[in-house]
């Protein structure tokens, strides 16, 4: 009996794994041109599992506060071994984690697989993007560098025009009046803590959505017989291909961190000037720069406060479109939500290189 | 004259204190009758004298006084003012023309008695103030209330009456040009006519008890000083520097004598070849100082601690220092080089052959900063005017082994500099090392002071932290290169097996779809 025989036998006496084996046997995943857009989601799952474990390495030496954050960073990126790489592949993985997760909400969206009967794994998948944004706003702050205090401070004004409840909110999110020393401690309990917390609750919901409603086939199959569909086993085929992609990820990962070493910068200073250009980080960009075109006064309402309504109503017709996608269940192509998508994705590149120029 | 022999008798002590009223004019005494008396009693500064054209034939004020033998009007006919056709009624008011001693010294009139110590200014600026008043017009007179006002004396004088004014220093009713010889502020005597005041401990108390009192002593001992008692009335007095009218505190930052302007108060004399001539001294010391580092220091950077002419030379007291005090002057501020130097073998030799100290490598006005080269043979350093660097001076090897040092600490620093910003160009954090270089900077500071005690040992000693500093900077900095290249290296090593990984997938993948093909057909 092999070692992997007698491993099976032993788990099979305490646990009945045959139903999985059966089900990851049997499943499988449409194979078009289009399923390349598949891997999105996997790659977002592999780089999640980056963040998670160089951020807990990360927690065993950074200390928050204003006169440790700063300092204890800077001693993870010299002193401690392998720190900078920790934190280098920690800041490059959060960016490419964000950009794979729109890249992966964007194919879903195109490729319509929001219907009906998976509508709740892309609400649930719209909310980790929206943990994930969260992730990131929480984390820049925690080096307690000058861009980021400053960066923060832009970003947390923002919510303060909103009238009635911006200033509750925006005190909410510092602790207080300003961006100060409370304002990190909670960004921090939020990045460590909470969010990560919220996001495996929510990961595991999606991933099991997943996996019990099978990959979304894609809506030209419609018309095509049984036989003319093809499919890929899920294991091992997808699988090698996802470890394969996640492989190409790790290398790209590490090129960036040493080669594009993360800087730290220079500690934050409240009582000094805010530097010129400060800007929030480029998943941001596009909202930041777009409140830009709102002027000053727009139907007698401030233009800011009716950017920032807009934004809300885009993004919240956006998390419902599973809802308002009218022609779904007629199985009828929809063009129009097509062509939306193609401006948003425009309207967002455009926006973003507006912002980094 | 009508006069009442009691009321004159009252007038009398008041008046005999006074210059004489005079009568202005019968048209002004008109004009003015109404107002007058509120207008003399507030401000008797109120307007300059107006032009007149018909003045009392006769001045009433002083032929009266001079039958009573007022010394007020006795005096007068010497005072420069009455020459030029001044009257008791323009500082006094009153009427002039009237022989009634009553009307004349009316309040009506204008007339104001003794104006009060702190109205005399504006008695004298109704003249000598703002404004074209018709002696103004006529002799051209400074606007000095104005600056008097604004002088520390015109600060004083409003806020204690007993503080000075105009008659402090020209006198009354006997008043002088300045270029009269028995004027109280004539070159001659200005220096007694300022420490009436400054020398009066008991007076000065009430003002400024910090102010010292003994210029006047200090300046005796000055060459000024004693040019003037010579009889040398070109030589510097306390006008000269201190300026006459508007007189301001040392501390003020317009007044000339602030640190930041004593050079070039000094050099509106010691820089003019032709007002100097005769006295046989150079006329570069300005030009020279500006060029110093105590000039750019003080004069570009507004560095208040370093010295001007008066910081060697003394203020009131002002002399070149001595050959034997040369050391103890610059010591006021080079404290540890002073001590050094006077241990030094340096010390009894320059002492011996008369030579200036500390001038004699660094020279005096413009004291340049100092180069390590200054301890070496090169054309341009003093050692040579004194040792020779052929091996039968046994100083020569001492002077190289201290510049060799020197040039270690500076040449190794800049070496550690250029490898840690090398590393720090290829992203790699170097700033603790920087940190630790800062320190060098202090060595360097250090033995270049030891420089003073010229013995070998104490530099060596002085130099020894600086040393190691570098060492260990240049150490952390070729390491952190070194950690540059271990993760680039370790980036291909990595790299490599990764994508090793990733061919043997594909491959992996493709045999199992093609086996899967296999079986499918």
């Amino acid at each position: 009996m092999s070692l992997v025989s007698g491993l099976q036998k032993w788990v099979r006496e305490r646990f009945d794994i045959d139903p999985l084996i059966q089900f990851a046997a049997h499943k499988k995943v449409p194979a078009w041109r289009g399923s390349f857009w598949y891997y999105f989601g996997g790659v977002s799952l592999f780089l999640f599992i980056v963040q998670v474990a160089t951020g807990i390495l990360l927690l065993m030496y950074y200390q928050p506060g204003e006169k440790t954050a700063y300092e204890s960073v800077r001693f993870i990126v010299t002193k401690v071994k392998f720190g900078w790489l920790m934190r280098s592949i920690h800041s490059w993985a959060a960016n490419l984690f964000i950009l794979s997760v729109f890249v992966h909400m964007f194919s879903v969206y195109f490729t319509k697989a929001f219907r009906r009967p998976r509508e709740l794994t892309w609400f649930s998948g719209f909310l980790l993007l929206g943990l994930a944004l969260g992730f990131g706003f929480s984390g820049y702050l925690l080096p307690w560098n000058t861009l980021a205090y400053f960066a923060t401070k832009v970003g947390t004004t923002i919510v303060a025009v909103l009238p009635g409840i911006g200033g509750p909110v925006m005190e909410l999110l510092r602790a207080g009046k300003d961006v100060s020393t409370a304002t990190l401690t909670r960004f921090y309990g939020l990045h460590v803590a909470i969010l990560p917390a919220v996001f495996t609750l929510l990961l595991g919901l999606h991933l099991m959505l997943i996996q019990t409603q099978g990959m979304h086939e894609p809506e030209s199959w419609e018309a095509l017989p049984e036989g003319k569909r093809r499919y890929m086993p899920f294991f091992p085929n997808f699988i090698l291909r996802d470890l394969l992609l996640w492989l190409i990820v790790l290398n790209i990962l590490a090129i960036l961190a040493v080669w594009f070493p993360w800087e730290l910068g220079k500690k934050a200073d409240p009582f000094a000037a805010a530097p010129g250009g400060i800007k929030p980080e480029w998943y941001f960009l596009f909202m930041y720069q777009g409140l830009k075109y709102f002027p000053a006064k727009l139907l007698g309402f401030d233009g800011e406060v009716v950017g920032i309504v807009l934004f809300g109503l885009a993004g919240l017709l956006w998390f419902l479109v599973p809802l308002w996608d009218a022609r779904t269940a007629k199985g009828a192509r929809n063009r129009i939500n097509t062509y939306v998508g193609i401006l948003v994705v425009l309207a967002v590149i455009v926006l973003t290189a507006l912002g980094v120029r | 004259m009508r006069a009442r022999p009691g009321a004159r008798a009252r007038a009398i002590p008041a008046i005999a204190l006074l210059a004489l009223a005079v009568v202005a004019g019968t048209a002004r005494a008109q004009s003015d009758s109404a107002a007058a008396p509120a207008a003399a009693a507030a401000a008797p500064a109120a307007a300059p004298r107006a032009a007149s054209a018909a003045r009392p034939a006769t001045d009433a004020c002083l032929a009266c006084h001079l039958d009573q033998e007022t010394p007020a009007a006795v005096a007068w006919k010497n005072d420069v003012h009455a020459a030029r056709g001044v009257t008791c009624a323009d500082c006094h008011g009153g009427d002039p023309g009237s022989d009634d001693q009553d009307v004349a010294m009316s309040k009506a009139k204008g007339f104001i008695g003794v104006p009060k110590k702190e109205q005399i200014p504006a008695v004298c600026g109704r003249c000598h103030g703002p404004g074209e008043g018709v002696f103004k017009s006529r002799y051209r007179l400074d606007d000095v209330l104005s600056k008097f006002n604004e002088s520390i004396h015109g600060h004083v004088l409003q806020a204690n009456p007993k503080g000075p004014q105009c008659v402090s220093c020209h006198g009354v009713h006997n008043i002088a040009r300045v270029t009269d010889a028995k004027s109280p502020v004539h070159p001659a005597h200005v220096v007694d006519t300022c420490a009436r005041c400054h020398s009066n401990a008991a007076y000065m108390r009430d003002f400024d008890p910090a102010l010292p009192v003994d210029q006047r002593d200090k300046y005796l001992t000055s060459v000024h000083g004693k040019r003037h008692a010579a009889g040398d009335w070109k030589a510097a007095t306390c006008v000269s520097c201190h300026s006459n009218h508007l007189v301001l505190q040392a501390k003020d930052p317009r007044s000339s004598v602030y640190p930041t302007h004593v050079p070039a108060t000094c050099a509106r004399c010691h820089a003019d070849a032709r007002y100097m001539a005769g006295y046989g001294i150079p006329t570069s010391q300005y030009a020279d100082y500006r060029q110093s580092v105590h000039g750019k220091a003080l004069l570009q950077k507004s560095d208040l601690n370093a010295p001007a002419c008066n910081s060697c030379h003394g203020n009131h007291g002002a002399a070149p220092p001595g050959v034997s005090s040369v050391i103890a002057v610059c010591g006021q501020c080079h404290q540890s080089n002073e001590e050094l130097y006077e241990k030094s073998p340096h010390r009894a030799v320059f002492e011996r052959q008369g030579l200036p100290g500390c001038v004699v490598c660094h020279g005096n006005h413009r004291v340049a900063v100092p180069s390590d080269s200054l301890v070496s043979f090169a054309a341009t350093s003093p050692c040579g005017k004194c040792h020779k660097s052929d091996g039968t001076d046994k100083a020569a090897a001492g002077i190289v082994r201290i510049k060799g040092l020197l040039d270690s600490l500076t040449a190794g620093q800049g070496e550690a500099v250029a490898v840690l910003d090398h590393a720090e160009n290829l992203g790699m954090d170097v700033s603790d090392a920087r940190y630790t270089l800062k320190d060098v900077n202090q060595a360097v500071v250090q033995s270049r002071v030891t420089i003073h005690s010229f013995a070998v040992k104490d530099l060596v000693e002085a130099a020894r932290p600086g040393l190691d500093l570098i060492t260990r900077a240049r150490a952390a900095g070729e390491e952190a290169i070194h950690e540059y290249k271990f993760r680039r290296q370790g980036l291909v090593v990595s790299t490599l097996i990764v994508t090793f990984l990733v061919v043997v997938l594909w491959l992996k993948i493709r045999a199992i779809e093609r086996r899967q093909k296999g079986e499918e057909s």
